[in-house]
């Protein structure tokens, strides 16, 4: 079993493959981007993007990603060059205690990849089920027009 | 405040109740037990080699970005560059620290720090060092670089962390690695910690078979309140719940009854039929007379619902422990590990860690204890994260309240005023205290976490408030603002009332019961931001548009007041529109951070009034996830304008100020939207339906 990790192919051990895809990240490649919130699909802490789609790695398993391909945070910048959605994240100040950050800014990724336009309405849609207990949202939400005005 | 004032002010009887040994101190947490830096102390936090600084923090960072604004405070004191500072965060072989509660950050350690950086610079000037000891001479404040600067002229630097959060770099307990580690989790009864409970039987056939099975550990660590546990390791983490489903673990619970009622147990009416409540905040000299606001309002339990469960890392080398932890107060976690190691405390170091999301709940030594013993008994490091269910049932929670609010008018002013109010701990816990001290706070001091806000700001002829703590057995401790959140929001809602009785507006009416020339500032601001004369009661089609007003002192030294707009639809259901909030914190260091504790107090102000519940039955949280427990997601948010006020007065915290208005403001728009004064939080749509 194999699958592409940030854009490296990697095999999934078979004693990691019943295991969530968040903790085989986390624990077995040491991408520790993706959070533990609820392990129940509720908060969007441990988001990454599988095949072009935000999921939650919680309640995905490390099988079920057998020949997809996964991105998460630590792959989202060229090196010391910052993604767009990174830097409008720096530029609005975004994160208070930062634990839900980058679950938020692979929501917001998937997002711009599929509507780089998008409204409020949309960005509303997309984030909603991505919880910030510090009160975040406001400046997620003009990071993401941010960002969307880098890009467009 | 100091202990020593502490016990000034609580009463000579707290001396008798406590001793004076140093170690019942020890054992606690929440108290201010120790006192607040000056710039000696400070001097060890900053140190300097070759061009180059380090600022050991002496502060927890869990999301007020303190960092940020003590490293802009250090660099500008010492001349440095951005880049020439390196901030550490502290572990426990520095100089201890008070804990990070309580937004004293600024408040306390800002001129300390900015005093020793200021003294490092002219000794560096002048060829020198400061030596470890050496007196530092206290300049005036006024001669403080930082503290002439205005922070509204110049743009917030890079947040401390920042980059390594958006890249998903290791900050958090959770994040560290070690050689060898191994997974545990502490298995406990399904049952109140208040109930004695503790593992029967288990099926430890069924766990060997269990893939990454590794242990099953009886001496797992203190128990949490009476809840004895269960510890069981794994070489990967998502193989825990499936051991502790193999093993079906029996529990022996104690047949004690628990409590089945907590809302009729704390039923303020209930006890006011008794005859007086035994604690006095305002002692106002009140008969009882005819009332023109006669309001009771109730608050149900409350999560912190911060998005990190508590984590830990624990590793023995050579009987000594290292714990990576996120908490609020390192120092008393190394004490508490070593009192139940039985190990000198020089041989246990608590490295404190960036923590995501605390507001009050994370101050108990619990998920590092058992990390700690877990790693001891298999001699590997082990990593405990709390699971949300954990979280939601073994942490402490903001008490259940319940408040009778009355005041009578007499020529468009309030000339009595008096609230009584029933509630639980939130500072002398049983987290906080042993049972033995608890009923004698109970009898001689009550809760000034409790009764936080009970004091009004307003200029009341008279005044009284009153109240009384009932042990639960749901625990409940610090949330954010403590009482405060709760007790304003019944006081300002009703105020609210009283204004509408009296036929006037609710600002002009709160202005009139305001010496404060602070206070009156804030209101006077808000007013104006948010357009509040210009505004009128309307409704847009079937929707029901309302506005409110509330305002607040934090603590004695920190201003606010908010106005809320809100449409309400016919079925009740609330869209809180736009939010507008003026702030006076005295100087302010970093503006835009001091926005984002703004925004974020408006963030728990939604919460408190819109879902924060917590579902109890038979005296014990039933809840396991956030749909059980919710916080405000981002539909729930309105448009936010946050208002400083530029000063030059003392600088004080900006982390809990807000909710002191926030919550009532959302209320006070309900009432104008629907005319229904609501008296139970959160609000349930169905009751505002049309
Ligand atoms: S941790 Fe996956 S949704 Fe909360
Ligand atoms: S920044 Fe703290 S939970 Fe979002």
């Amino acid at each position: 079993m194999s699958f592409v990790l940030n854009g490296e192919k990697h095999s999934i051990p078979a004693e990691w493959a019943d295991e969530p895809l968040l903790h085989f990240l986390r624990e077995h490649h040491g991408l520790v981007g993706a959070k533990f919130g609820c392990g129940r699909g509720e908060c969007g802490a441990c988001t990454v993007i599988i095949d072009g789609v935000a999921m939650r790695s919680c309640i995905t398993s490390a099988a079920d990603v057998e020949d997809s391909e996964v991105r998460t945070i630590e792959g989202l910048a060229d090196r010391e060059t910052l993604h767009p959605v990174q830097s409008a994240w720096l530029e609005e100040a975004v994160p208070q205690c930062g634990y839900c950050q980058a679950g938020q800014i692979m929501s917001a990724v998937a997002l711009l990849e599929e509507n780089p336009a998008p409204s409020d309405d949309d960005i509303t849609a997309a984030m909603d089920g991505n919880l910030c207990r510090c009160g975040t949202y406001q400046r997620i939400r003009k990071a993401i027009q941010r960002a969307a005005e880098a890009s467009a | 405040m100091k202990r020593r004032t502490f016990l000034k002010v609580t009463g000579g009887s707290l001396v008798a109740l406590f001793g004076t040994g140093a170690a019942i101190w020890s054992q606690m947490p929440v108290l201010p037990t120790r006192p607040a830096p000056d710039a000696q102390a400070a001097a060890g936090w900053i140190s300097h080699k070759d061009g180059k600084y380090i600022l050991t923090l002496p502060r927890i960072e869990m999301g007020q970005n303190i960092t940020t604004s003590l490293k802009q405070i250090a660099c500008t004191e010492l001349g440095a560059a951005w880049n020439a500072v390196e901030v550490k965060l502290h572990n426990t072989s520095m100089q201890k620290v008070r804990s990070t509660v309580g937004s004293e950050s600024i408040q306390y350690f800002a001129e300390p720090l900015a005093q020793a950086c200021a003294a490092l610079r002219d000794a560096l000037t002048n060829g020198k060092t400061v030596r470890d000891g050496e007196r530092i001479d206290p300049r005036p404040v006024g001669e403080l670089k930082s503290f002439q600067r205005s922070a509204f002229d110049r743009q917030s630097p890079e947040l401390v962390h920042g980059r390594e959060i958006v890249t998903g770099k290791p900050l958090y307990a959770a994040d560290i690695h070690r050689p060898g580690l191994v997974y545990g989790r502490v298995l406990r009864a399904p049952s109140s910690s208040e109930v004695t409970s503790k593992p029967k039987s288990w099926n430890i056939n069924a766990a060997h078979v269990v893939p990454g099975f590794f242990g099953v550990i009886e001496d797992c660590g203190p128990a949490i309140g009476k809840a004895t546990g269960l510890g069981i390791v794994a070489s990967r983490p998502g193989a825990l719940s499936l051991i502790a489903d193999a093993l079906d673990v029996e529990w022996e619970i104690d047949t004690h009854s628990p409590q089945s009622d907590i809302q009729t147990l704390i039923n303020v009416d209930r006890h006011l039929n008794n005859g007086s409540l035994p604690h006095t905040v305002l002692e106002g000299p009140l008969q009882d007379s005819d009332w023109d606001i006669n309001l009771r309002v109730d608050l149900s339990f409350a999560s912190h619902g911060q998005i990190e469960p508590r984590a830990a890392v624990a590793e023995w080398i050579d009987g000594q422990l290292k714990v990576w932890a996120g908490t609020q107060d390192a120092f008393f976690h190394r004490d508490f590990l070593a009192d139940h190691f039985g190990v000198p405390k020089g041989d246990v170091t608590v490295q404190s860690c960036r923590i995501g999301g605390a507001f009050g709940g994370k101050v108990p030594c619990s998920v590092e204890a058992e990390a700690a013993a877990l790693a001891r008994a298999v001699q590997r490091p082990v990593k405990v994260q709390w699971t949300r269910e954990q979280e939601l049932t073994q942490a402490y929670h903001r008490p259940p309240s319940s408040h009778r609010v009355k005041a009578r008018l007499d020529n468009g002013r309030v000339s009595a005023w008096d609230h009584q109010q029933v509630s639980s701990h939130v500072i002398f816990t049983p987290f906080a205290i042993p049972k033995w001290l608890q009923s004698g706070t109970d009898l001689a001091v009550g809760d000034p976490g409790t009764a936080r806000g009970m004091e009004t700001a307003y200029q009341f002829a008279r005044s009284r408030a009153q109240y009384q703590l009932e042990r639960l057995s749901v625990h409940t401790g610090a949330w954010r603002g403590l009482g405060a959140g709760p007790n304003m929001l019944a006081a300002e809602t009703a105020m609210d009332e009283a204004a509408r009785i009296a036929g006037m507006d609710p600002l002009d009416f709160r202005l009139a019961h305001i010496s404060d020339p602070r206070l009156k500032t804030v209101l006077e601001r808000v007013g104006s931001i948010a357009n509040w004369r210009g505004s009128a009661q309307r409704t847009m089609g079937r929707k029901r548009f309302g506005r409110g007003i509330a305002c607040g002192i934090y603590k004695q030294v920190s201003y606010v007041a908010t106005v809320a707009d809100i449409i309400l639809d016919d079925d009740g259901e609330i869209t809180i529109t736009h939010m507008w909030c003026t702030h006076d914190c005295g100087r302010v260091f970093n503006a835009d951070q001091v926005k984002a504790q703004c925004e974020g107090n408006l963030a728990w102000s939604i919460g408190m009034v819109l879902c924060a519940g917590l579902p109890v039955k038979d005296g014990r949280v039933v809840a396991e996830g956030f749909s059980d427990s919710p916080v405000p997601i981002m539909s729930q948010f309105p448009e936010m304008t946050i208002d400083l006020i530029e000063s030059s007065e003392k600088p004080v915290g900006a982390g809990e100020t807000a909710l002191m208005s926030g919550p009532a403001a959302i209320a006070n728009a309900v009432r104008s939207a629907t005319g229904i004064r609501a008296s139970r939080f959160p609000l349930e749509p169905k009751e505002l339906a049309l």
